[in-house]
């Protein structure tokens, strides 16, 4: 099949952020080939810039940074850094690619990232990673978990390459790795399929002259306020304001700058993610000093998104103050407070001081996106971004070019990353047939096996060049490790990480006969696989490997106590020597695995779910329970896309693939499994039968809400919004009729304690039914009774229309609710009081439409009980982690798409149930799946069957099992080694001591504790 | 008499606390070299006996790191291991040996500068108690 | 199970003070699975009375073993070429049975219990152990939905519950429910009130401790 396709099977990503991140790790596990193209000199985006992130406050560059070293680490991810685009040429499944390569002035090849240079630099300029907030020099890297972690240099900044003088990091750096000659050199590739995931910018309140941010030190944006919360930002996590260092008492948050706001800012738009981020910045705030008075400026409060509405009610909770209102003129004191001054709700004039203002600056398209969008040859909409259509989300106008996360339209983490997996499904589905064409496999030599062998350890201490041996002195710790039990080889070596280097650590395995390896040098967060790849290639098994960390956490942090230094390098590699010589040879083994899918539920998701895994070439079982495809969006009507007809459309190609199975009127009862090998018995009209499948996806989908409250179901005028939809699809008279008078309400029985989320899509689908009746009979009267107006996104323009053609909007808050009663003339009498006017106002209305908001489906608690998931509070799935895995669930192997997770409107429902089927592919796409490693073993022989590992590990992995030579025998603990995540918690609780956690067992971790401590020199006899 | 050295023996997670303390050594933080840090996969993986054999051995203080309390990467390792130095810091009092010679920690991977701060107020702490009276035992 | 919990270190100081040799012996059975006296448990103790000799200089050696059980003599038989090595004291972490059996097979040591053993229980969730039973010898949980009054009472009254009853919780403390609101509710929820209205008849305690120490003999299984 491979060389019978001339399409390519390798993709283009443009952008190293968390969205080009998700799609280049997606694709690269489903058989492509990837090229992620940088502009900047490290990957990692805005994600690497924030502090924390909403709404589980998970500090961000925690989350991020394993994601990086994936990328990094991945043998079929080529990253291009301080790249540009310079033209797309061809068509789908065979495009050319020509790219500019602009200089770093540094061979990464040799950079060690000490930072010796940029400790020399006498240049100081702007630190953009920062905000601008403080300096850095020239020659930098952005942060400290930088992927990848090479040094570069700024030209437009630096001494030597602007006036040909300085030249002193070329002379400090230990490594000759600095390079003035270095050229801008153009690449040509030949790529099927291109993600843009290029992210955006900040909008620049320097324009919006009200806020005097350009002139005053103490207005700042929220992007620079992330950094000033940030551990590692300018100023070390201390929160200080800028222009006296001084820490504030009193914060403000002016909410939709550069945004909502068409006068000021031209930008029409909401950016979707600023009442949250600012809300999490204020929660952050108070914990950093709680007598802090935070306060939130705003027009709606936006938290429309997962628990977002909880985190919104906590904050209020915790003293988080929230005005609604649009701050009109800012005066500042001469401390360099900050006045505000503001009309309240009733229009009552207040003037109050803050020490320091943040503005909650919106999302903006980069400034550069015009070019690339040329280069690509892609159209943007009106509003700078990428343009793309409702039902294809993610489709650019050029075919094979997809796009995700803020390059379409702003959006939060969350909906980036489920973007991000459905671009990998889109960009790999048109490349389909050229899968592995590209993909690069690692072969090595056999392993000897070293069971029986005495140890015989190599160690090798490393200088970092003058990184560890300025401080350190290795000489000595060389001599005196010679000396350590089981130690056959010690030496010293200038980079242990340069190719040079390696090669001799392979040439001594073999010519000492090394049975372990110790390298003594930096961390192994970001070098282990580097050594381990060259013991297997020196036909060793990889885990015979153990480094001691002598420069992050040794030389670089005792600089000034050389002999102290020294005395503990010597002691952690005393320890590592010690653990080294129990280490134990390990082994991943091979699982087959089914390469089908089952997918559980047939509504939008669903049928989207399918049908893409189908089209990527895998057979699903499709599992329906009603008799029905289509769910929900056989009853929506939308004024912006043609729901029905696109349902209907949907409903026949699933039906028509022949790789799909369906089941109507099915149910699953029970499933048993892990990733790769499940088998889920389910029951249909016909009697019960057995599907055996590799992964699950979950779509069991949800309803509108059928509420008790203002007339329902008493009264034939009160409808729910599905019934306003029949009414407008139907072409219903009634709609069209002169002097009708259409009431909306929203969050009926929503945001409420008894089911505290905001559904998201009501507001919205509210606006859309009044712009289609306005649309049909423009003299109808209109009134939309809302809590706060959640268009986010560009949704907001919908809003803007609707405000324009006359449609009336009330706010009410929860305490004060409308009233509803049955009128005399059959008309609806709506009692509400004005936020405005301040007082009570009657509305006869013809139709009254409640948008009640979505509730989770009735067979909830039957899908977690038989696919062993979990429920949120509200009654949704629970997702394995809320914000970087939204569409993969606890249990390996499984996936979740559609309401069932939380509400949302259609096209993101298709986002995440294309990003499930990427997902997928990342597994089925795979011959077998690898499992063992560093995990958690039981000796059936010791075990007691006490049930303690059952009970204390966290994702529910041990089992009580049979025993399997003979059932009568006493069974045993078991942990599926595929399932097994490898944290410990069981190895360290279990009476028995039968539980054996590999590469950190007791007797290992006992010896290195014991090693680090006694000074023990005598070689066993 | 020179000055007490303590001897430090600090078990670090490798998504959080390990990497803050490499943090802590690429921003160049310095720190008290009395520290010596063993990496464990999960706080969680974190085992009393651990502790214990470390003090027997002569450590003068036991430190244990992990991930911000709801940021662990295995979900809450880094509160059993919470519950477990908790435990052990009862059971150290009852047979005479400073409690405070244990201690837990939780920080992110960006927070460099706090596992610094941390590591050298511990050390503090440690030096204000002394040599372990088992490491005085050992040298005599 | 036989639900145990080690006793405090103080105590156990107390038994070995003075003594250099001393071996810690666990146990594979009950104490095992409540988390009190398996192996990891003898680990520990013997790991925190070395530290506590160290501390104060004193000369201490523990040796570690685990038994399959020490409540069978074929098991503790397995210790007698390890006890052959003179020990000062002789710790056993198995219920009381265990080092009355040691005792029994190893007259010349000095046995000490290492646990405190508490009741007859089970686990309601990780690291919580609840008593189910007092070995009364005459089982009439089948007349209480399931529930044992006996030993779940804090009167072990039959007829219940007593006036101390209130909001489900017993008047001794809130912490312990009142097994006689649980039985009556259950009765109550399944409409079989009426059923158990009956008093219950005196029980026979004839098989409880009332005729001292109990024995159990099997003549079929008796060599």
């Amino acid at each position: 099949m491979a060389n019978t396709t001339t399409k390519s099977g390798a993709v283009m990503v443009i952008g190293g952020g968390i969205a080009g991140i998700q799609s280049a790790l997606d694709l690269a596990e489903m058989g492509f080939y990837v090229y992620m193209v940088e502009k900047g000199p490290a990957i990692g985006g805005r994600m690497a810039q924030l502090d924390k992130t909403f709404p589980t406050n998970d500090c961000s560059i925690c989350m991020i940074s394993p994601k990086l070293n994936d990328v990094g680490g991945h043998i079929n991810i080529e990253i291009l850094t301080l790249t540009d685009v310079l033209s797309v040429k061809g068509s789908e499944g065979d495009f050319t690619v020509k790219l500019r390569k602009n200089p770093r002035y540094i061979d990464m090849s040799k950079c060690i990232a000490c930072g010796e240079c940029a400790t020399k630099c006498p240049k100081k300029v702007s630190n953009y990673f920062n905000e601008g907030v403080d300096t850095r020099k020239a020659i930098y890297v952005e942060y400290a978990q930088a992927v990848p972690l090479k040094f570069s240099i700024n030209a437009e900044e630096c001494i030597y390459l602007t006036k040909g003088k300085c030249g002193n990091c070329k002379k400090v750096c230990p490594a000759d790795a600095v390079n003035y000659e270095d050229k801008a050199e153009e690449l040509s590739l030949k790529v099927g399929s291109v993600v843009v995931a290029s992210g955006f910018d900040v909008f620049d309140p320097t324009v919006a002259e009200t806020y005097r941010y350009s002139q005053w030190p103490n207005v700042i944006t929220s992007m620079e306020y992330e950094r000033i919360l940030s551990a590692s930002g300018p100023f070390q996590g201390h929160l200080v304001r800028p222009s006296d260092h001084k820490e504030p008492k009193k914060i403000a948050w002016l909410q939709c700058v550069g945004s909502r706001d068409v006068n000021r800012c031209d930008k029409r738009y909401c950016s979707a993610v600023c009442c949250m981020y600012a809300i999490k910045e204020a929660v952050i705030s108070k914990e950093h000093a709680s007598d802090l008075e935070a306060s939130i400026f705003y027009m709606d409060i936006r938290t429309y998104g997962k628990d977002f509405e909880k985190y919104y009610n906590r904050a209020q909770d915790a003293g988080v103050r929230f005005v609604r209102s649009r701050v009109h003129t800012l005066t500042p004191t001469t401390d360099g407070n900050v006045i505000l001054e503001y009309l309240d709700d009733l229009g009552e004039r207040h003037s109050e001081t803050f020490d320091l203002i943040v503005l909650s600056v919106g999302l903006t398209p980069r400034v550069n996106l015009p070019t690339l969008a040329d280069s690509l040859g892609i159209d943007l909409n009106e509003e700078g971004f990428i343009q793309t259509q409702p039902l294809t989300p993610i489709n650019s106008t050029r075919a094979g070019v997809f796009a995700c996360g803020a390059v379409n339209e702003p959006k939060d983490i969350p909906t980036t990353v489920m973007e991000a997996s459905a671009a990998a499904e889109a960009a790999g589905r048109v490349i389909a047939e050229a899968k592995g064409t590209m993909t690069k496999t690692r072969t090595y030599p056999p392993e000897r096996d070293i069971k029986d062998e005495v140890p015989r350890i190599g160690v090798f201490i490393c200088h970092c060049g003058i990184n560890i041996a300025s401080v350190i002195n290795v000489e000595e710790v060389v001599n005196y490790c010679k000396d350590l039990p089981f130690v056959e080889l010690c030496t010293n070596t200038l980079f242990a990480c340069s190719a040079d280097s390696l090669g001799k650590i392979k040439e001594a395995i073999i010519e000492h006969k090394l049975n372990r390896l110790v390298v003594a040098s930096c961390t192994p967060r970001t070098h282990e696989p580097m050594f381990r790849e060259a013991l297997a290639q020196a036909g060793l098994n990889k885990y015979l490997f153990e480094m001691a960390n002598i420069r992050d956490q040794d030389s670089w942090v005792h600089q000034k106590e050389p002999v102290k230094a020294t005395q503990k390098a010597k002691d952690l590699v005393r320890g590592a020597v010690a653990k080294a010589a129990l280490l134990e040879q390990m082994y991943q083994t091979k699982m087959g695995l089914t390469k089908e899918a089952l997918v559980v539920g047939a509504g939008a998701a669903g049928l989207n779910s399918a049908l893409s895994i189908a089209q990527l070439g895998y057979p699903v079982h499709l599992l329906e329970r009603s008799d029905t495809l289509g769910g929900n969006g056989l009853k929506i009507f939308s004024r912006e896309k043609d729901v029905r007809g696109y349902v209907a459309n949907l409903v026949k190609e699933v039906e028509s693939h022949p790789l799909i199975k369906i089941y109507k009127n099915s149910v699953p009862k029970t499933s048993h499994g892990f990733v790769g090998n499940f088998e889920t018995k389910c029951q249909g009209p016909d009697g019960e039968f057995s599907i055996s499948h590799g992964v699950t996806v979950l779509c069991p989908g949800g309803h509108a809400h059928t509420p008790k409250s203002y007339l329902y179901g008493e009264n034939p005028k009160v409808l729910l919004s599905l019934d306003l939809d029949e009414l407008l699809a139907s072409n219903s008279p009634e709609i069209k009729k002169p002097g009708q008078t259409f009431a909306f309400i929203q969050c009926v029985e929503s945001r409420e304690p008894e089911r505290p989320y905001c559904s998201k899509i009501c507001c919205t689908h509210s606006i859309e039914s009044a712009l289609t009746i306005l649309d049909r009979n423009p003299e109808a009267t209109i009134y939309i009774l809302a809590r706060d107006v959640r268009s986010y996104g560009f949704r907001e323009k919908l809003y803007q229309e609707a405000r324009s053609r006359g449609v009336r909007f009330i706010k009410y808050c929860v305490d004060h609710k409308p009233e509803v009663v049955a009128g005399p003339n059959g008309r609806l009498q709506i009692k509400i009081n004005d936020h405005i006017l301040n007082r009570p106002l009657l509305i006869e209305a013809d139709y009254l439409t409640l948008a009640t908001g979505i509730d989770p489906t009735p067979m909830r608690e039957e899908i977690v009980e038989v696919f062993k998931g979990q429920l949120s509070a509200e009654g949704f799935l629970f997702e394995a982690h809320m914000k970087l895995r939204p569409v993969d669930l606890a249990t390996d192997g499984q996936y979740l798409a559609g309401l069932a997770h939380y509400p949302k409107p259609l096209e993101e429902t298709i986002v995440q149930a294309k990003a499930s089927a990427a997902r997928v592919a990342t597994i089925l796409s795979k011959d077998h799946i690898m499992v063992g490693g560093v995990i958690a073993v039981v000796d059936p022989d010791k075990c007691a069957v006490c049930c303690t590992c059952v009970r204390a590990c966290p994702v529910q992995v041990p089992k009580i099992v049979r025993n399997e030579k003979d059932p009568a025998l006493r069974g045993h603990a078991f942990m599926e080694p595929a399932m097994c995540h490898g944290c410990g918690v069981c190895v360290s609780e279990c009476p028995g001591k039968a539980i054996k956690f590999q590469f950190f067992t007791d007797e290992q971790l006992l010896a290195k504790v014991e090693a680090l401590i006694v000074e023990k020199k005598a070689k066993p006899a | 008499m020179s000055e007490f050295e303590p001897k430090i023996i600090a078990f670090c997670c490798q998504y959080c606390a390990y990497n803050a303390a490499d943090t802590a050594g690429s921003m160049r933080l310095q720190y008290t070299p009395n520290v010596e840090i063993v990496l464990i996969p999960c706080s969680g993986r974190f085992d009393v006996i651990l502790a214990l054999k470390a003090f027997q051995s002569g450590a003068d203080g036991v430190y244990v790191a992990g991930c911000l309390e709801g940021g662990c990467h295995f979900l809450d390792g880094n509160i059993r291991a919470k519950k477990r130095v908790v435990y052990l810091q009862n059971e150290l009092k009852k047979i005479g040996l400073e409690p405070e010679r244990l201690a837990m920690v939780n920080v992110s991977a960006s927070q460099g500068p706090q596992f610094a701060a941390y590591i050298d107020e511990f050390a503090g702490v440690v030096k204000g108690l002394g040599p372990s009276p088992i490491k005085k035992q050992l040298a005599a | 199970m036989i639900i145990c919990e080690r006793k405090p270190i103080d105590e156990l100081k107390s038994f070995i003070a003075g003594k250099k040799k001393v071996l810690l012996v666990g146990c594979r059975g009950c104490v095992t699975v409540c988390n009190a006296g398996g192996t990891k448990e003898v680990e520990i103790l013997a790991a925190l009375l070395r530290l506590d000799a160290q501390k104060d200089g004193n000369e201490l050696t523990i040796d570690e073993f685990t038994l399959e059980r020490q409540c069978d003599p074929e098991y503790v038989d397995e210790l007698a070429d390890l006890v052959a090595k003179q020990y000062d004291a002789i710790l056993s972490m198995a219920c009381s049975v265990g080092p009355q059996f040691l005792s029994r097979r190893y007259p010349k040591e000095k046995v000490y219990p290492s646990l405190n053993t508490c009741f007859i229980g089970g686990a309601l969730a990780h690291g919580v152990w609840a008593e189910h039973c007092q070995a009364c010898g005459n089982c009439i949980i089948h007349n209480f939905g399931g529930m044992c009054p006996v030993s779940r009472c804090s009167k072990s009254i039959m007829n219940g519950p007593c006036g101390g009853s209130s909001n489900g919780v017993c008047e001794i403390s809130k912490e312990v429910e009142c097994i006689w609101h649980l039985i009556a509710s259950k009765y109550m929820d399944e409409g079989r009130l009426a059923e158990f209205a009956p008093l219950q008849p005196i029980k026979d305690w004839s098989k409880s401790r009332d005729g001292g120490p109990r024995k159990i003999v099997r003549e079929e299984l008796v060599k």
